[in-house]
C-alpha cells in the first residue's frame, strides 16, 4: 500500500515490487486471516490451562494427528512470506537505491529461508516428541 | 517532473508518526503500517519462544506460567489488538484493490474499525475478567 490521502487510493504494485509480489501479499493476507483464527482458538482457547492455553503435553498430542504439523507448516510458510514481503514494502516507503533494496531483499529471503526452516524442524520435532 | 520526492529518504517513515493534517485514508496507511511492524517483531519472537518445545515439558511449562503475569497478558492484548486491526484493515485493502467499495473506503475504514473496536473488547474482557 503507497501513500494514501485520496480516498479512492486503490492498492496496486509500485516500483521494486514486481506485481508477483503484490499479488501474493494481497492473496495471503485474507488466508492467514482464516488459519489465523484457527490457530488462535486451538492454541489459546481450547488447552487445559485455566486460560485456556495449551500445555506441553496438549501440544504434542495435538501434533500426533499428521494433518496438523502440515497445516502448522503451511501457516508458518504463508505468515513468514506474507510478513516479509510487507516489510519490503514499508523499505520501499523511504525510497532506497536500487543496491539497498537489493541488499534488503536478500537479508529478508535469507531470513525468511531460515524461518521456514527452523519452523519445519520445530513441527517435526514436536510431532517426533510423542511417537 | 519533481525527482526529489523519489530520493531514498528516512525522514518518510517518520513522517508516519506525524499526525497534523492527516485524513482518513492516511490514518488507514499508518494503522497497517505499525500493525505490521508490529505483528512482524512478534511472529519472530513466537517462534524463538515456541523453541521452549524442543527443549522439554519443564522448559515450555515453566514459560507458560509468566503468562499470568498482567504485564504480559497486555502484551498479548496488544497482539491480539494489532492482529484484528491489521487483518479487518488488510479485508477492506483486498477488496478495493480488486474493485470492491473503492469510492466507499471511508465508510469500509470506520466499518472494519468498529468491528475490530467490537472484537478486541470481547478478547480484553475475556482475558481480563475471564
Amino acid at each position: 500500500m503507497s501513500q494514501t490521502t485520496s480516498s479512492t487510493y486503490i492498492s496496486r504494485p509500485r516500483p521494486g515490487e514486481t506485481t508477483w509480489l503484490w499479488l501474493i501479499k494481497i492473496v495471503s493476507g485474507p488466508l492467514l486471516l482464516v488459519v489465523l483464527v484457527l490457530h488462535f482458538t486451538v492454541n489459546h482457547y481450547l488447552g487445559s490451562l485455566s486460560s485456556g492455553l495449551m500445555t506441553y503435553d496438549d501440544i504434542i498430542r495435538y501434533f500426533q494427528n499428521p494433518i496438523i504439523p502440515a497445516i502448522e507448516i503451511l501457516f508458518l510458510i504463508t505468515v513468514v512470506t506474507h510478513s516479509l514481503i510487507g516489510l519490503r514494502g514499508i523499505v520501499l516507503d523511504m525510497n532506497p537505491s536500487r543496491q539497498v533494496l537489493r541488499a534488503v531483499t536478500w537479508l529478508l529471503s535469507l531470513l525468511g529461508v531460515a524461518s521456514v526452516i527452523y519452523g519445519i524442524w520445530l513441527a517435526l520435532t514436536i510431532a517426533s516428541k510423542g511417537a | 517532473m519533481d525527482n526529489t520526492q523519489n530520493k531514498p529518504s528516512a525522514r518518510k517513515f517518520l513522517t508516519w508518526f506525524n499526525p497534523i493534517g492527516r485524513q482518513t485514508g492516511s490514518w488507514a496507511f499508518i494503522l497497517n503500517r505499525i500493525t505490521a511492524l508490529g505483528l512482524t517483531f512478534y511472529l519472530f519472537l513466537h517462534l524463538i519462544i515456541l523453541g521452549r518445545l524442543a527443549q522439554g515439558p519443564d522448559a515450555y511449562d515453566s514459560f507458560l506460567l509468566l503468562t499470568e503475569n498482567p504485564f504480559i497478558k497486555l502484551g498479548e492484548l496488544a497482539v491480539v489488538a494489532a492482529a484484528i486491526l491489521h487483518g479487518l484493515n488488510g479485508i477492506r485493502i483486498v477488496l478495493t484493490s480488486f474493485g470492491v467499495g473503492v469510492t466507499r473506503q471511508k465508510q469500509l475504514f470506520y466499518g472494519f474499525m468498529a468491528i475490530a473496536a467490537v472484537t478486541i473488547l470481547f478478547f480484553a474482557t475475556r482475558m481480563y475478567v475471564g
